[in-house]
């Protein structure tokens, strides 16, 4: 009964605060799909960051916090609903008119994929219930415990004497995990298991909707089916580790960003800036999952700032303003919660050290060829796929399917997605160049993970630069006959 | 309507794409499916190293505050330290015998061997999990 409350609680404080965002919600399949999906993340978002004040503010009565919050959220819905209008995407027509026998292998393939996702998941979750790997029960869950156990000490966990549990790192996992265990009474481990496996599947379900929406259904499955045959994302997702949700903020800032960006692109329809805070809130909530969404965070605002700075056709300042001024808007709150965090509670992290050291490792020249050669070889490894890796299939089938026309392509969203991935990429490398740890220790346990992190974005935006999968282009510039 | 022979061409390239795109992805579903464990039969059993193993040591622990610890050298017994942690927060486990209340945890069936001067046995526990007090630390704490 308690597990079933808390579940309802989460989903409902995540489908309120999405749809506050999200105000007009359209009739097609897709946008539902997408805003459920959302709403597993977001949901997990907000229990973690109404636990942690709960336990700073040391507030015993967290189910009363909880429903003070849902019932904010609620107000603020039922407030801003706007029945009868336009949806604030535009979604594409159903694409399925390629041969029906192709059809048919598309949707036959992604059922297979995703039974065989489904099947590894569950039989993870069940053999590894306390998860699978030294971070899941060294960081992820202890720091949970701490949260859930220490009560009124609970900060006794994030000490100096523990280095090795990385205390600096912040608590979206852990105190979305310990927000249920209060509810509960004990610390299941079928919690974190649970979250594991619905961040991993959720991810599947933004990319699934968000593609569909602007690329049209056989490009959602095809784009799945990538995701879901990747061996590591599934493994990695079900081990309890926090780079699956890491993965599925990162994808939903990209896909909220260029959502807001297509409807934007037409200069017809009317904009959403609730798409934009909702991209700011889940770029925030990246930051408050691991160190390196703090890395995003800031990637995503200089893209933008950068983008928005050399868009051509030089929109009025107020147009820029509004493409930006809500996301960081929405950005700023959970900045101040991870501030707060990293002054107040946290101890320091240990991959600076001091500038001497940081100085000479950054002006070494073995260093940066490590990190190449690495990154060049992790490319095509960390998906842990069979003979042929994920990058060059997708890689192939651009080949084959060609290059998306500007003018279908959420261009500011793109751009700003790109550019944000190859930042976070760029950081990434630095971090390595900088790092105190042995550098091949470190990139051989890490880089892999950091790869995972990007690759549902990095389907994501492929899917928008590459053609539709369907022969309707082909038809359309095969010569018409003339109309009656 | 009857598509040109360009976008015939671009339609078998498009539609080989399509399936080599897929066969390439349903070799990693099979991987996934062949790699997947046997809930029957966990390789890596935390349970049974961490909550069930220092269920009993925990109840003689206070409730809070730091206890050291001492056991197996070397890097792979790291891992039998980490897991003493998960199991016993929200109590810190300091990897130190400068404590009043030092946690042994070794080899089962094995015994600690030459301790530390000031440490004594409080209690066995079995398993190889013991609870040892050091002594110039326990008098300090008292002062």
């Amino acid at each position: 009964m308690s597990l079933t409350l808390s579940v309802v609680v989460c989903l409902a404080c995540g489908f309120f605060l999405v749809r506050l965002g999200w105000s007009r919600l359209g009739q097609s399949f897709s946008e539902h799909w997408l805003v459920g999906s959302l709403t597993v993340g977001f949901g997990l978002g907000i229990f973690s960051v109404v636990f942690f004040l709960s336990v700073v503010l040391q507030e015993t009565r967290v189910i009363a916090v909880d429903v003070a919050a849902l019932a904010l959220l609620m107000a603020g819905f039922f407030w801003r609903r706007v029945p009868q209008v336009p949806s604030a995407v535009g979604v594409r027509a159903n694409d399925g008119i390629e041969p029906a026998w192709l059809r048919r292998l598309v949707i036959g393939a992604f059922v297979i994929a995703l039974c065989a996702a489904l099947y590894s998941g569950v039989m993870r979750t069940l053999a590894y219930p306390h998860g699978d790997g030294w971070d899941a029960f060294s960081i992820w869950n202890l720091h949970a415990r701490f949260l859930f156990r220490g009560g009124s000490n609970w900060r006794d966990g994030f000490t100096t004497l523990l280095p090795w549990s990385h205390p600096d790192y912040p608590l979206l996992v852990p105190a979305a995990v310990a927000h249920f265990w209060t509810y509960l009474g004990y610390d299941s481990p079928l919690v974190p298991a649970a979250i594991g496996f619905l961040f991993t599947f959720s991810t599947a379900g933004v990319l699934f909707s968000s593609i569909s929406i602007l690329r049209g259904r056989t490009a959602a499955l095809l784009g799945t089916t990538a995701l879901l045959a990747t061996p590591s994302f599934i493994e990695l997702g079900t081990s309890q580790y926090a780079d699956v949700p890491l993965s599925f903020f990162y994808l939903a800032t990209i896909v909220l960003l260029c959502l807001h960006d297509d409807r934007a692109q037409d200069h017809v329809s009317p904009r959403a800036p609730g798409l934009l805070v909702l991209a700011g809130i889940a770029t925030g909530f990246a930051a408050w999952t691991k160190n390196e969404g703090q890395l995003f965070l800031c990637a995503i605002v200089l893209a933008r700032l950068c983008i928005l700075a050399r868009k051509r056709g030089r929109p009025h300042s107020r147009a820029r303003t509004g493409a930006i001024f809500p996301l960081l808007i929405a950005i700023i709150p959970m900045l101040f919660l991870i501030a707060g965090f990293k002054h107040y509670i946290a101890p320091p992290g240990d991959l600076f050290s001091d500038l001497t050291t940081t100085l000479h490792k950054l002006l070494d020249p073995s260093r940066y060829w490590a990190i190449t050669k690495w990154y060049f070889k992790g490319f095509f490894r960390f998906g842990r796929w069979w003979l042929i890796p994920g990058p060059v299939l997708l890689t192939g089938y651009y080949f084959a399917a060609g290059k998306e026309d500007d003018d279908a392509t959420p261009q500011t969203g793109l751009r700003t997605s790109i550019l944000a991935l190859t930042i976070t990429l760029a950081g990434y490398f630095i971090v390595y160049l900088i790092t105190p740890y042995d550098i091949y220790w470190h990139l051989r346990f890490s880089l892999s993970r950091l790869f995972l992190q990007l690759w549902p974005s990095a389907i994501f935006v492929f899917f928008l630069l590459v053609k539709p999968t369907t022969v309707r282009d082909d038809l359309l510039r095969a010569p018409h006959p003339a109309k009656p | 309507m009857h598509a040109s022979p360009t976008s015939t061409q671009l339609q078998g390239r498009k539609t080989i794409g399509i399936v080599t795109f897929l066969v390439g992805c349903l070799l990693s579903s099979a991987r996934l499916v062949h790699d997947a464990p046997n809930p029957r039969n966990p390789p890596g059993d935390i349970e049974r190293r961490s909550d069930q193993r220092f269920a009993v040591l925990k109840t003689a622990l206070p409730a809070r505050g730091v206890v050291g610890y001492i056991g197996e050298p070397g890097i792979p017994a790291l891992s039998d330290y980490y897991l003493a942690q998960y199991a016993l927060a929200p109590v810190v486990i300091d990897h130190s015998t400068n404590h009043a209340l030092v946690v042994g945890n070794f080899f089962p069936q094995s015994s600690p061997g030459a301790l530390p001067p000031g440490l004594h046995l409080i209690r066995d526990f079995g398993g190889g999990v013991f609870l040892f007090s050091n002594n110039p630390f326990a008098e300090e704490d008292k002062r």
